[in-house]
């Protein structure tokens, strides 16, 4: 279909932009937590990782893309913060009825079936539509696999020492 | 995939109809003064204007008598009007090419209602046909004429490419649930394609529930590796008493500086990066450079660098006490 052809556009930042914001997420972490105060490894590796997705959100484009939006979002909720971002959108739950879901079944009960389990693990994806979950879920995947390179070289880099 | 079948929109038909209708009954004397120079435009076009005219005329009578019977004026407002239009174009037009079906599709409005009375003027002066035929033609005339139209429109139209194109092929059905789902179906199976082509192995795997667990699976494991890596990460700790200042301090020791960069610069730095969207890898490194800038000259003492080529640079060690400054958690 030539109509569909130009939509799909997964683009991401080059890798040291998403090193460049995990950084500094870090850093930001350790102003917010001063070294000397006694915080629990399980608490400094949530942070962390909380850190870890929120500067991949800002790396990949902020709030353009609907998953980000929903880090950023969930991120902002969990600091108790109220963050209202621009151009907000109508929010929709697909939220599938019984009779939908039947009808579903009959079409295509697996795939439907998996697609649920993917709207669970990409963020902000139980408001899209499949199709959108697709394009979601491309550059969601993108976006994780850089940010685990970037991570990676950290890691090696940091037990050189 | 090739072949090119059209299906239009049923709300632009009813649209059309209704416009032409509309037209139709409100000025029917501005048919008659402009007549004389739509004829030449009929000759300008060529003969081939004529010649389907022609055909058209004597062929789509009998053919698709129930569809005459519908694209009367009076009833083409209600929605098996345009139903029954959409049946008809689609059968007489499949050989068509894709492009000319774009073309066609995403034509505005007031292009429409120009184009609708050229094509009645035309049919008039060409033969006095029952009104019933007339209006065949006229459709059948609109498409010809979209596809042979001039680059102004070709270009206007392209920039409206918000309808969607559906081709019906033979024995599909084509009421509108049916091409909703379709146009939905192929959406997805188009982006499953691209998901597959990122996730590895998935190329081995047929059918889309197979494709979809391996994505699942795959996205589980990158999530997974990343919770894992800030583990590490957080293990990897500097020393209770690692103090920022020392390493900075270092840093002036071993690269005389006359300006001592201070966390805060680093820190501004970046947030000033933060605020830029167009990121560019000399903004990246320029930011960095805010902090060791006596070591601009050697390219590998970037530590941003290590990211780019993989492999750790000589200048790497003194470079990770940098990290190590930003890294204390």
């Amino acid at each position: 279909m030539a109509s569909a052809d130009k939509l799909i556009n997964t683009d991401v930042p080059e890798k040291d932009v998403f090193a460049l914001h995990f950084l500094q997420s870090l850093s930001n972490l350790k102003t917010q937590n001063p070294l000397n105060s006694p915080a629990k490894s399980i608490d400094r590796v949530r942070k962390i990782k909380k850190a870890a997705y929120v500067s991949m959100a800002r790396a990949a484009g902020g709030t353009s893309r609907l998953w980000s939006r929903a880090l950023l979002r969930r991120a902002a909720k969990d600091d108790n913060k109220s963050v209202r971002f621009s151009r907000r959108k109508r929010k929709v739950t697909w939220k599938i009825s019984s009779k939908r879901r039947k009808s579903n079944n009959q079409r295509a009960p697996v795939v439907e079936e998996a697609a649920e389990r993917l709207r669970n693990l990409v963020p902000g994806g139980g408001g899209m539509e499949t199709s959108k979950l697709m394009e979601e879920t491309a550059h969601y995947i993108k976006c994780l696999s850089m940010q685990v390179k970037v991570m990676q070289c950290l890691v090696d880099g940091l037990s050189q020492k | 995939m090739n072949g090119g079948d059209l299906l239009l929109n049923c709300t632009d038909m009813s649209v059309l109809e209704r416009q032409r209708a509309h037209l139709k009954y409100l000025n029917p004397s501005f048919d008659s003064p402009l007549a004389g120079f739509f004829a030449d435009t009929s000759m300008i076009n060529g003969g081939e204007m004529d010649g389907f005219l022609a055909t058209a005329g004597l062929n789509l009578p009998m053919i698709y008598g129930q569809t005459t019977v519908v694209g009367d004026p009076r009833m083409s407002i209600s929605p098996e009007t345009t139903l029954g239009t959409g049946n008809f174009k689609k059968r007489k037009f499949d050989t068509e090419t894709k492009d000319c079906n774009e073309k066609k599709k995403m034509v505005n409005r007031e292009e429409v209602t120009e184009e609708e009375e050229e094509k009645s003027k035309i049919t008039e002066l060409n033969n006095g046909s029952p009104k019933s035929i007339k209006k065949m033609k006229n459709k059948a005339k609109k498409e010809e004429n979209n596809c042979s139209n001039d680059s102004s429109k070709v270009t206007k139209e392209l920039e409206k490419t918000d309808y969607i194109h559906v081709r019906a092929r033979r024995g599909q059905a084509t009421d509108s649930h049916s091409i909703a789902e379709r146009v939905r179906r192929e959406k997805i199976s188009e982006r499953m394609k691209f998901l597959q082509d990122l996730v590895p192995g998935c190329d081995k795997i047929t059918g889309k529930a197979g494709m979809l667990d391996e994505i699942i699976n795959y996205v589980q494991s990158l999530q997974r590796q990343i919770e894992f890596l800030s583990m590490k990460l957080a293990v990897v700790n500097p020393r209770p008493d690692f103090d920022m200042d020392d390493i900075f301090a270092k840093e002036v020791v071993s690269t005389p500086m006359t300006v001592v960069p201070s966390p805060e610069m680093v820190h501004s730095g970046y947030s000033h990066e933060m605020v830029n969207s167009g990121y560019s890898n000399e903004m990246v490194n320029s930011g960095y450079h805010h902090f060791n800038p006596m070591q601009q000259v050697e390219t590998s003492s970037d530590p941003l660098s290590y990211f780019n080529n993989g492999q750790p640079p000589s200048m790497w060690h003194s470079d990770v006490q940098n990290l190590y400054g930003s890294l204390g958690v």
